[in-house]
């Protein structure tokens, strides 16, 4: 089982990016869960979605997991949400930032112990440049494709493109754009 | 004629899309609706599906949930196929047009997204509302994730439609935790999902002009008694047609339902008794639990709350090594046991091993139901098989802060 | 009771609420009552006494035992104008094709409507004792009154 809990501001597509890593992965043959907790959360809250994926049926209903991979989609978020909460002695870190890793973990002391396993890109400026606004759900998956080795990086980008396939050709090409940047990008 | 859905064998849907995806399989007529979180997308999504031309239907705008289920009355009697969708405080407004429907054997397919009831004012899920339709008349079938969201929608229209039947029937999912939670669902094709539901069968429908018909009628102490009691025969009686559509749908599909669902009860030393979506997370405590400590734990869920299946409860505790049973009721019982607690006892009461009985409220206003919470009290149930009588109050309460709540004590020893 | 001018076999043919009490093995289903015995094909083109009513429609019951007072209709002055099939709130003023026939007594409760609104003078309908003789009624009716100056 890999577990991944996403940290980020509800409005800025950590759910579509949860089931559209979920809708990859299931064309896979693995079973996956993507769910989150907003509710009745305004633009702009503090927010966590959240992924299971395993090779057999999932039926832990349970909300709280300990993630393997924990993703913070939002800079602000690194420093004021509880990002280490259930962490393992192996979860990984990817956080968006335009801050260097060794920046990023000195004001954090939560992360100190973790520099081996913690992984930053700036998923903000790459969705600004290529996508056009902060958007930075996407590319973050790109990311986690480099970290993780999931899948290789033109197998994901082929299923994502099925994934987005009611947006307009010129968003699916930024959003591709946006998940190679991440992937080439991330330290 | 609708168009086609194209659909990928194994798509990635939350429960609501997979509620609504079945109800625009079913080719419904008339839907009335008013939207409520966490139910929206459902009545989102088939408002999509008409404005598309997936569907020929009507989608009616309504000024309440009155007015929705007021309008799924009329449309229903007119002779149409009708569903709609609500959740909670919806569902409490609803509820006077509920007793109507069932009264009057319309079978609308009503799709519940469970929610709690305020006050306090909370969106997330329990089975309040589920709780508060349990004496209207309907059939009440509970699912526990996504995939049985779909499965059992469409499982709704054959049974509550089946001429021995019809009654209106509430699809029940458990809001945010099964409603908003994506997952791996098989859906059926459109052509294969209406095939297996089939064409609407209009019976004493208004609309049909040779045979004028009035709907609504008043009775008073000399008829109503005997309608009602007609009335909960037809709803005692759908349990064998329910079985039968359940075993149609297995042909079909390869994915089994019972009307009580048991999991490891063959040897079991203690049962939780449970509904919705933390039935899955019971079942894997239970797994863990077996693995880890060898302690024989079975769960029983009722898939079907009503016509609560009495049978089959008493049949699935009817199991001679069974010494405790925890019943875990996830809305607050207003001053009383919790209402599965009392429903289920009074099944296990008919049994040979009549077990010890114990009651839980848990999860309510959506609070996590854990898999190591589950292991606890499948241990405590433990603690009271050994000891031979109940060792805590017999009803608790499951992740509450503050003191120990808790009330009655036993007198078996 | 009369049975009106073509009131047919089963209208008023029982007591309202004397219907044979059934079982609930035999209630309909859903409390739905159907108008006519069978299909009724056109029921809407068929005058009422060519209509085969259900025994649960109200055609077959009767009130006629509730009425104290009565209409009594006088053809020789009525002038068809329907304002008293208009306003009967129980549907008891019997009329075709425009032309008012009398009083459907099995179904008139004698709250005097149609007397209120009857625009002739004298009245075309009168309220009298039940008890009272029709024929020797219209014998005596009343003349024209002259208006006052």
């Amino acid at each position: 089982m890999t577990e991944i809990r996403w940290h980020s501001r509800a409005g800025q597509g950590a759910v579509t990016g949860a089931k559209g890593l979920g809708s990859v992965v299931a064309t896979t043959g693995k079973q996956v869960q993507a769910y989150a907790l907003y509710g009745s959360a305004k633009r702009g809250a503090a927010m966590n979605a959240y992924n299971r994926i395993d090779d057999e049926p999932i039926t832990n209903q349970e909300t709280k997991m300990f993630p393997d991979f924990v993703f913070v989609i939002d800079p602000a978020l690194a420093f004021s949400d509880d990002i280490t909460k259930n962490d393992k002695p192996d979860t990984q870190y990817i956080i968006t930032t335009h801050l260097s890793k060794e920046d990023l973990i000195a004001q954090i002391p939560a992360l100190q112990d973790k520099a081996d396993r913690t992984y930053v890109v700036d998923c903000m400026q790459i969705s600004l440049d290529t996508i056009g606004r902060a958007m930075p759900n996407t590319p973050i998956l790109g990311a986690f494709m480099k970290i993780s080795k999931m899948y290789e990086l033109d197998f994901f980008l082929e299923n994502m493109k099925k994934v987005l396939a009611k947006f307009p050709q010129k968003i699916i090409d930024a959003n591709m754009d946006a998940i190679t940047r991440a992937y080439n990008e991330v330290k | 004629m609708a168009k086609e859905f194209e659909l990928n064998e194994v798509e990635v849907w939350d429960g609501n899309y997979a509620a609504s995806q079945a109800l625009r399989q079913a080719q419904i007529d008339v839907v009335a609706a008013y939207p409520i979180t966490p139910s929206t997308p459902i009545v989102e999504g088939y408002g999509a599906y008409v404005a598309n031309g997936y569907v020929d239907g009507e989608f009616v705008m309504v000024e309440s949930e009155h007015g929705a289920m007021s309008g799924c009355v009329g449309a229903a009697a007119a002779g149409g196929r009708v569903a709609t969708a609500t959740s909670s405080q919806g569902f409490a407004l609803m509820t006077e047009v509920l007793y109507q429907a069932s009264g009057m054997r319309l079978p609308i397919v009503m799709t519940v997204v469970n929610r709690a009831l305020a006050s306090p004012l909370n969106v997330r899920g329990d089975h309040s509302d589920m709780y508060l339709g349990r004496d209207s008349g309907w059939i009440q079938i509970d699912a526990f994730n996504a995939q049985e969201a779909y499965d059992l929608a469409l499982c709704a229209f054959r049974i509550g439609e089946h001429l021995d039947v019809r009654l209106p029937v509430m699809m029940h999912q458990d809001g945010f935790t099964t409603s908003h939670k994506a997952q791996n669902v098989y859906p059926l094709k459109d052509s294969i999902a209406y095939e297996f539901i089939g064409k609407y069968i209009p019976v004493d429908d208004m609309l049909d002009f040779s045979r004028p018909v009035t709907h609504g009628a008043q009775t008073e102490e000399d008829w109503h008694y005997e309608h009602k009691a007609k009335q909960h025969k037809a709803l005692m009686d759908s349990r064998t047609v329910i079985d039968d559509v359940f075993a149609d749908f297995k042909e079909l599909t390869g994915r089994e339902y019972k009307r009580v669902e048991s999991y490891m009860m063959e040897d079991a030393e203690v049962a939780l008794v449970l509904l919705g979506s933390s039935v899955e997370t019971a079942v894997l405590a239970a797994k863990q639990l077996r693995e880890e400590e060898g302690l024989k734990v079975g769960v029983v869920a009722p898939r079907c709350f009503r016509p609560f299946p009495y049978d089959l409860v008493r049949d699935a505790l009817d199991v001679s090594s069974l010494k405790a049973v925890c019943c875990l009721d996830k809305s607050a019982p207003g001053g009383a046991m919790g209402a599965l607690f009392n429903e289920v006892s009074a099944a296990a009461y008919s049994t040979k091993a009549r077990p010890m009985m114990t009651n839980y409220v848990y999860g309510l206003g959506g609070r996590d139901f854990a898999v190591d919470e589950a292991k606890r009290i499948m241990k405590e149930q433990k603690a009271h098989a050994d000891a031979g009588h109940i060792t805590t109050d017999i009803q608790q309460f499951s992740g509450l802060r503050g003191p120990k709540l808790g009330f009655f004590k036993t007198r078996r020893d | 009771m009369s049975k009106g001018l073509e009131g047919n076999d089963n209208r008023g043919a029982r007591e309202l609420g004397a219907e044979e009490k059934v079982g609930w093995d035999e209630v309909t289903q859903g409390v739905v009552l159907h108008s006519f015995v069978g299909e009724s094909k056109n029921a809407a083109f068929l005058k009422p006494e060519e209509r085969v009513y259900n025994d649960f429609n109200s055609y077959t019951a009767t009130v006629a035992s509730w009425r104290i007072i009565k209409p009594i209709y006088n053809r020789d002055i009525c002038i068809d104008c329907q304002n008293c099939w208009v306003w009967c709130p129980d549907t008891s003023i019997i009329s075709r094709d425009k032309q008012m026939l009398g009083i459907d007594y099995d179904h008139c409760k004698g709250c005097g409507v149609c007397v209120e609104v009857c625009p002739t003078n004298p009245k075309s309908l009168l309220m009298f004792n039940e008890a009272a003789d029709n024929d020797a009624e219209l014998e005596n009716w009343p003349v024209k009154e002259k208006k006052a100056k």
